[in-house]
């Protein structure tokens, strides 16, 4: 799903944090955003994702509006992910049965996710009481399960211990290569960007820089 | 003194033996008062729950009046109920003064905004981050009232508790709309209240107990649902 931002600006009362002339983020790539805190990340990928609706400007979507069609088609996983009250299998089934899935395909694919980020052990445990790291492990996989056409992560890593961040990492990439997804990710790390992204966009206080 | 401690010693007679006024009485305030918590919450859950996160002008005010419903004196919604039902009221065909419909009604009306103000808080304090989950994962408007119902259920439950007990040991409202007819509109307070003026203390006595008893069960079941959560 390819991308366009056109004058889109962004106040909390006469604070300005979000001013983008014109940002247009290619379709099937992985696009990365860095930049200090506080910037305007967060923000600019919630605008994006449409969970915010309070900004000047537009966004276009393969040149449509938003709408209800775009919105089954893309995810966002927040930079501290918050589980349902039941199980890790639960959790990531939901986004499944949102689309009414039957129970035997679901299955198959909630497995298979599972097993892709290694928490195929963390099945059974309520959402609610797993550590950080586990929760943005479970949120990346209720994210790739319904195969989205854009795939929006914040920090999805910034929790993780470092021996399996390779691990998301390569199902980041894989979903990007097998399933054409189109991935924008905010990360404070560079060596990360340059590992999975084919375009990074810097940010500072509100801006793009060049 | 002696009074006291024999209007004790007979209440435990009618306890221990069953007495029959006694459980129908008990059973009267039981299905009055669950009928009533059942259908306010069913109204109010979802509808606080729409409120809660939904963003709107002038929901500050709203807000302050949902609480200030909250404390309204039941026996002022007993009144309202009245001037309703009464013969010559708009409802007034249908005869429903001093019957148990109008007990249920009555307590509906005192159940709803308290389900629902709490709710209400419990959803606007609590909902937004369960609402983004729900967006971000592709859900509508109704499966997301539908997931922080779920999310909040114990919460929710707590709430609903909290206002069957407010509900179960109001008199004001069930005395004016139900007149305690006995065998007929006769409940738990409006018992005591009666037999308090007439000074015949075991019944009271009795009755009470069984009001504190209920209220025990309930939060306990309450409490040990929501340790395990
Ligand atoms: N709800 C809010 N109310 C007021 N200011 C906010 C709110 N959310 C974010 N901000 C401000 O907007 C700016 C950008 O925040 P954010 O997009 O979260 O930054 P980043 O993700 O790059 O760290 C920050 O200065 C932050 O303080
Ligand atoms: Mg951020």
């Amino acid at each position: 799903m390819n991308i366009e931002i056109r004058n889109v600006e962004k106040y909390y009362g006469d604070n300005q944090v979000l001013d983008i002339d014109y940002l247009n983020i290619e379709k099937e790539k992985i696009t990365g955003i860095t930049g200090p805190n506080g910037c305007g990340k967060t923000t600019l990928l919630n605008i994006i994702g449409g969970l915010d609706k309070e900004f000047l400007g537009e966004v276009f979507y393969d040149n449509n509006k938003f709408s209800k069609k775009v919105k089954q088609a893309m995810t966002i996983v927040f930079q501290k992910p918050y589980l349902l009250k039941r199980t890790v299998y639960e959790n990531i089934e939901y986004p499944l049965k949102l689309r009414n899935m039957n129970k035997k395909e679901s299955k198959a694919k909630v497995l298979d996710v599972m097993k892709k980020l290694e928490i195929t052990d963390l099945m059974d445990k309520r959402g609610n009481k797993l550590s950080g790291g586990e929760s943005q492990k479970v949120a990346l996989a209720r994210a790739l399960v319904f195969n989205p056409k854009l795939l929006l992560l914040d920090e999805p890593t910034s929790n993780i211990d470092p021996e399996y961040i390779v691990t998301m990492e390569n199902a980041i990439t894989q979903f990007n290569l097998k399933n054409k997804g189109t991935i924008i990710i905010v990360t404070h790390n560079i060596q990360q960007s340059e590992r999975l992204c084919h375009a990074v966009i810097n940010m500072n206080r509100g801006k793009i820089q060049t | 003194m002696d009074y006291i401690v024999k209007g004790f010693k007979d209440a435990l007679n009618l306890l221990v033996s069953f007495d029959k006024e006694v459980f129908s009485i008990v059973s009267l305030s039981l299905f009055v008062s669950i009928t009533a918590t059942i259908i306010g919450s069913l109204i109010s859950v979802p509808l606080s729950v729409y409120f809660g996160i939904k963003e709107f002008r002038w929901k500050k005010l709203f807000s302050r009046i949902t609480y200030t419903m909250m404390s309204i004196p039941t026996v002022v919604i007993g009144l309202v109920v009245v001037i309703i039902l009464a013969r010559k009221g708009p409802f007034g065909r249908f005869d429903l003064l001093y019957t148990r419909k109008a007990m249920i009604i009555a307590q509906v009306l005192l159940v709803s905004p308290y389900v629902f103000g709490l709710t209400y808080g419990l959803a606007k304090s609590r909902g937004e981050i369960i609402e983004k989950i729900g967006l971000a994962l592709g859900a509508n408007r109704l499966e997301i009232i539908v997931l922080i119902i779920r999310e909040l259920k114990v919460d929710i439950l707590v709430n609903v508790a909290t206002s069957f007990s407010r509900a179960i040991s109001e008199v004001g409202a069930v005395m004016i709309v139900g007149g305690n007819i006995k065998h007929h509109t006769r409940v738990i307070t409006t018992t005591i209240s009666m037999m308090n003026s007439m000074g015949d203390y075991p019944m009271a006595i009795a009755l009470g107990i069984i009001l504190i008893l209920i209220s025990f069960v309930i939060h306990s079941i309450i409490y040990s649902y929501s340790e395990e959560k």
